[in-house]
């Protein structure tokens, strides 16, 4: 017999049983529907102990890596620690080392976490107070970078963007959780092409699966097409172009609105006009909801794989 | 005689369909709407479900779950027009990927079987 933690409680389970079967003799409101490790609705994440491989059959690598296991079909031999799929787990304190602006309204925060493990492109929620909590991708890369790294856009009326842009100075302390998200460079293959697809300040997450890219030996090619307001949105234009130029495989394309501009410069379109053979790239697409449901939905009926497509969307705070 | 879902070649036929379903399901305009919210990694995970199903594989679904899965959806409008444009792109489905008529025939039968859950009546 062995248990598992779930929200801070212990459940027995009993041999033969599944993780599905415990929580919900154990009177825990978990979901699930077809018992048989198919709909992923009962989808949950070990944070501790090893789940069986056959209980993650038919998630992707991403998910693997992250723990996550299907409860269904999950009979445990080992201890396990498991959290619902939107469960951040907890916070560690973070102090900030800097903020510096990227463009007109986007600025770079840069914070230091001891010991917190990520892949470039997961996100984070930082909490600046108990009611003051907010996603954002990380551009940094913990191997090459002591700190992490953010790109936050300053909302005229946002709490937080005032928060940061009026009171926040290096060596304040913030809390960070997570990380979370399937959106970072795993179950790519080296000479597989990469097609990475943003905009605003989804680059950041973009920016880190591209560094993690080339820090793996990335041989495909990779595009990567950064859409924007205006071209003063496109924030690190020297740095991709730099990143372009010395690597003989990635192309950097930035898409700033602009009625003269083919497509009148919107970066869907310009991709997806650019991009007509998807079926074997691995796609990358964040940025707001928008955006990446209508290149999720074109670029799967135009013959990518949905296994093959990672994103992140957006979505406004509350 | 082996199982269908066995002469259809069990999980890795389920995997060769389901995209191919999934898109001529999108395509559909008499049902593409059902799905226009619907989040597409876990729609495809039920569209699998709905196949191994379907196809005669190990599946736990009983009535009452199709007929909770569905309720918003009858709600909506989901009638039995709708569910005959979806066997018929299961059957599309199954022709493209050269399965014999035999077969298709018995995949269409045990995806008719569970309309009337599915349509809560």
């Amino acid at each position: 017999m062995t248990q598992i933690t779930y929200e801070g409680r212990t459940v027995d389970i009993a041999p033969g049983e599944t993780v599905l079967e415990a929580l919900l003799r154990a009177g825990v409101n978990a979901p699930y529907s077809c018992r048989a490790g198919n709909c992923h609705s009962c989808l949950h994440r070990a944070i501790d102990g090893a789940p069986p491989p056959q209980s993650q059959s038919g998630l992707t690598d991403a998910q693997k890596s992250m723990g996550f296991f299907l409860p269904c079909i999950c009979r445990p031999m080992s201890p396990l620690t498991i959290l619902r799929p939107d469960d951040l787990g907890a916070s560690l304190e973070a102090i900030v080392r800097a903020i510096d602006p990227l463009s007109e309204d986007i600025v770079r925060l840069r914070i230091e976490a001891d010991g917190f493990a990520y892949r470039p492109g997961q996100f984070v929620e930082l909490s600046a107070g108990e009611d003051l909590k907010r996603h954002y991708s990380l551009a940094s890369h913990p191997e090459e970078d002591a700190f992490l790294e953010m790109h936050i856009r300053l909302h005229h009326d946002g709490r937080m963007s005032r928060h940061l842009a009026d009171k926040l100075q290096a060596g304040d302390r913030l809390r960070v959780a997570g990380p979370s998200g399937s959106c970072f460079y795993e179950g790519v293959h080296a000479d597989q092409p990469m097609l990475l697809i943003g905009a605003g300040t989804g680059l950041a997450p973009l920016y880190g699966v591209l560094r993690d890219a080339l820090r793996s030996g990335h041989r495909g090619p990779i595009r990567l097409y950064h859409g924007a307001r205006s071209r003063k949105g496109l924030y690190l234009s020297d740095e991709l172009r730099a990143i372009s130029k010395a690597r003989d495989n990635v192309d950097y394309r930035p898409c700033a609105f602009d009625p003269s501009a083919p497509h009148g410069g919107d970066v869907a379109a310009t991709a997806l006009d650019a991009e007509q053979n998807v079926a074997h790239a691995a796609i990358f697409l964040c940025g707001g909801e928008n955006l990446v449901k209508r290149l999720k939905r074109d670029l799967f009926m135009r013959g990518a794989s949905l296994k093959n497509i990672r994103s992140d969307a957006f979505t406004p705070a509350r | 005689m082996s199982s269908l879902y066995d002469r259809l070649g069990g999980e890795g036929a389920v995997n060769a369909a389901v995209e191919l379903f999934y898109r001529k399901v999108l395509a559909d305009g008499r049902i593409a709407h059902f799905f226009d919210d619907v989040d597409m990694e876990s729609q495809i995970a039920k569209q699998k479900a709905f196949l191994t199903m379907a196809f005669g594989g190990p599946n736990a679904y009983t009535g009452a779950d199709m007929r909770n899965a569905h309720k918003r959806l009858v709600e909506k409008g989901l009638n039995d027009s709708h569910v005959d444009a979806v066997i018929e792109n299961l059957n599309y489905t199954l022709r493209d990927l050269g399965v014999p008529e035999t077969e298709v025939k018995e995949v269409a039968a045990l995806a008719n079987s569970v309309r009337d859950d599915v349509l809560n009546r």
